[in-house]
């Protein structure tokens, strides 16, 4: 007989076995819903990569939000059972619905889905646009008009793009009740991923647009875009202003070809470039009053397919009315020069024609006059000479000074009686007026100053008249004083009007001016005087008077070798002021 | 009689120099008169009536054309003969002064008091 509490136990194991197999099972079971669960997962998952894949191959960069719907459109088949997928674009014009059927539902199926999607797109929009002109494309099964299943699943989703509403696709099925949340999920995730690829990309572009607008925009030069038809697809404000195109939008080719008739076949050169695949260059079109130098290229793509065709053309205008004019200058100094120096050389020559003819050799005082006129025609020459290597030493920058402590007053009286004689033969009254506190020595280079005074005298010697008056002052100026107060304060006659510099904010400076009864100089000259090729390019000079004018131009670099500053006040029929600061 | 020669220039060697080498070369042919802008030349050559007149085509007050359409616009100058002395770098004004009746020109700088004189003879001829 089995005791009974074996029996108890035998039960009691029993019972743990009973309810450890239950358990075993019941968990198996939950595994391996788990595990189907997360292969059904897996392959969603393996579906979204794939069709994002897909998506991103089929329509590379593009933007085109229809060639990715259709991508989407014609995959969804591998992941969901449909009787129709569908979607709708809204285009500035039109709406795009395309519908791509699996089986073959009836017209009236098709009418359904479209007034849904065309409700929810109003809806969505908050505008009807049930009146807007439909574009219809249905492919895939044939429509049967003897069917009569009507929509019984459906969801809808709509489509972004830049935070902007563009579309909706839908599924619909004629059985009822199909679609889970989880793929409607999947499905919205997928578009939703591919809204943002395209937005992403369309802020890319915008920005680059933005950027490449905004340089050509910018550009000092004329820009003119065109198609390979010739159309002007974009012109920048400085192309407008070349052919003086001042309405808004943008010009035609044709605006173009004939503001440049009769100066340059805008239309051939176009064609050459854009035919030939040829980068044109063409140097002084002179048009407008201005020069210009003319570039007409044609224009690649250099991404993707279609790398290295031609898309069109570009015409860039470059403005070089600036350099052609400094050219000029260039050239006009040149002359100059070379007539400065020939006529004393030829004169030279002529002296020493004469010279040799036995009348003038025996005549004393004939070859006296003749050495001297030598003399003198040398020494312009070697004048010339001179100021021409200051001038190509202050270019490059090369010119130096040798300061030493000078006594400034005797300098000065130095000069001053040096153009005594000359002036007294000119009828001309010759003051010099020294104010309080110049300093007895003042560090400068005494040769290049005595330069600038020597300059700066016979220049008023020369401008002015019989009975006239030149003033040569030495005084002090304090930083933020009127140098006029300065000035009438030791009795030193300014011409104040059209004054270069006021000096207010020169530091204390030791001022030494020329002051003349001339006949003046017009502001627009006075502005000239200090620069070395505008001297020639005008009439500044006068026709009285002869000199290549560049001795104030020398004045000038050497006055700022010593730190200061050179500048001049004058008003025509009154005279002119010429003055320099010296800063102690 | 002497022939009378006006010189116009503002080069004051220069004119010294054609001056005194006219009145050599010339032994005693030629009468030099002389001026040193255009308006003064013209008031010279009113007074005077030149055969002959040396003109510098760079002048101050009034250049050496302004000079010449005055001096074609007057009945007493309109058949003067005109030299017009110019620097090789200006030959560019020499047709203004063609169309203006000038019999020949010299370049200052490049041309010998003899190929003047000679220039001058023919003229005068």
């Amino acid at each position: 007989m089995v005791p009974l509490e074996l029996l108890y136990i035998i039960i009691i194991f029993s019972l743990l076995y009973i309810a450890v197999v239950i358990f075993s099972y019941l968990g198996l079971r939950k595994l391996r819903k788990n595990i189907l669960e997360q292969g059904r997962e897996a392959k969603r998952r393996m579906y979204e990569i794939a069709i994002l894949k897909e998506i991103g191959d089929r329509t590379g960069y593009s933007l085109n939000i229809q060639k990715i719907l259709d991508v989407i459109v014609g995959s969804l088949g591998q992941f969901l059972d449909y009787s129709a997928v569908s979607y709708m674009l809204l285009s500035p014009s039109k709406v795009v619905f395309k519908v791509d059927l699996d089986e073959s539902v009836s017209a009236k199926f098709v009418g359904d889905i479209r007034s849904r999607m065309l409700s929810s797109l109003s809806a969505l929009l908050g505008r009807d646009i049930a009146e807007t002109e439909i574009e219809e494309t249905i492919t895939g099964a044939i429509m049967v008009e003897s069917s009569s299943d009507p929509v019984q699943s459906y969801f809808n989703i709509p489509l972004v793009i830049g935070g902007e509403l563009v579309g909706v696709l839908t599924v619909s099925n004629t059985k009822p009740g199909l679609y889970k949340e989880s793929e409607m999920e999947i499905l919205y995730k997928i578009v939703n991923q591919a809204s943002q690829a395209v937005t992403r990309l369309e802020d890319v572009i915008k920005t680059e647009q933005g950027k490449i607008a905004a340089m050509i925009e910018s550009m000092l030069e004329g820009v003119v875009m065109t198609d390979k038809d010739y159309i002007v697809i974009a012109a920048n404000p400085a192309a407008k202003t070349v052919i003086g195109h001042k309405e808004a939008g943008v010009p035609t080719i044709f605006n173009f070809i004939d503001a440049f008739s009769g100066t340059l076949d805008i239309r051939s050169k176009l064609e050459e470039a854009i035919k030939l695949d040829k980068i044109l260059t063409i140097n002084e079109v002179f048009f407008g009053n201005k020069y210009y130098q003319v570039v007409v290229s044609p224009v690649k793509a250099n991404i993707g397919l279609t790398k290295g065709e031609i898309l069109g053309g570009v015409i860039i205008f470059h403005d070089i009315t600036h350099e052609k004019e400094a050219e000029k200058m260039r050239n006009d100094f040149t002359s100059m020069m070379v007539h400065e120096l020939r006529s004393p050389l030829g004169n030279i020559k002529k002296i020493g024609e004469m010279m040799r003819t036995p009348k003038v050799l025996e005549d004393k005082q004939a070859s006296s006059e003749y050495v001297t006129m030598l003399y003198e025609s040398s020494s312009s020459m070697l004048d010339l000479v001179n100021d021409l290597l200051d001038i190509a030493k202050l270019e490059a920058g090369k010119f130096s000074i040798e300061k030493g402590a000078v006594k400034i007053r005797e300098i000065i009286a130095d000069r001053v009686k040096f153009f005594e004689t000359v002036a007294k033969d000119a009828g001309i009254n010759l003051t010099f007026i020294v104010g309080d506190g110049v300093p007895d020595t003042v560090s400068l280079d005494p040769k290049r100053i005595s330069q600038v005074l020597n300059n700066l005298i016979s220049n008023a010697l020369n401008y002015t008249e019989k009975g006239g008056r030149v003033t040569i002052s030495s005084f002090m100026h304090k930083k933020e004083k009127n140098i006029f107060d300065e000035a009438s304060a030791v009795g030193v006659p300014w011409v104040t009007e059209n004054m270069s510099s006021m000096l207010e904010n020169t530091t204390d400076s030791l001022i030494i001016s020329v002051t003349d009864t001339g006949e003046g100089i017009s502001k627009e000259n006075t502005e000239k005087l200090f620069n070395k090729f505008t001297q020639f390019s005008s009439s500044i000079r006068g026709a009285k008077h002869s000199g290549t004018g560049l001795g104030l131009v020398i004045a000038r670099g050497i006055v700022e070798a010593h730190s200061g500053i050179i500048g001049v006040g004058s008003k025509e029929g009154k005279g002119s002021t010429f003055y320099f600061a010296l800063p102690l | 009689m002497a022939k009378k020669i006006l010189i116009i220039d503002d080069d004051k060697i220069f004119v010294k120099i054609l001056r005194d080498g006219l009145m050599a070369g010339g032994g005693g042919k030629y009468e030099v008169i002389t001026a040193f802008d255009g308006e003064e030349g013209f008031v010279t050559a009113a007074n005077e009536r030149p055969d002959l007149i040396m003109l510098d085509m760079m002048m101050p007050k009034v250049t050496g054309i302004e000079f010449l359409k005055k001096l074609r616009s007057v009945e007493w100058g309109k058949d003067t003969p005109v030299i017009i002395e110019t620097q090789l770098s200006d030959l560019g004004k020499m047709s203004e002064g063609v169309e203006l009746g000038v019999t020949g020109y010299i370049i200052k700088s490049d041309y010998s008091l003899d190929t003047i004189l000679k220039q001058v003879e023919d003229v005068l001829k």
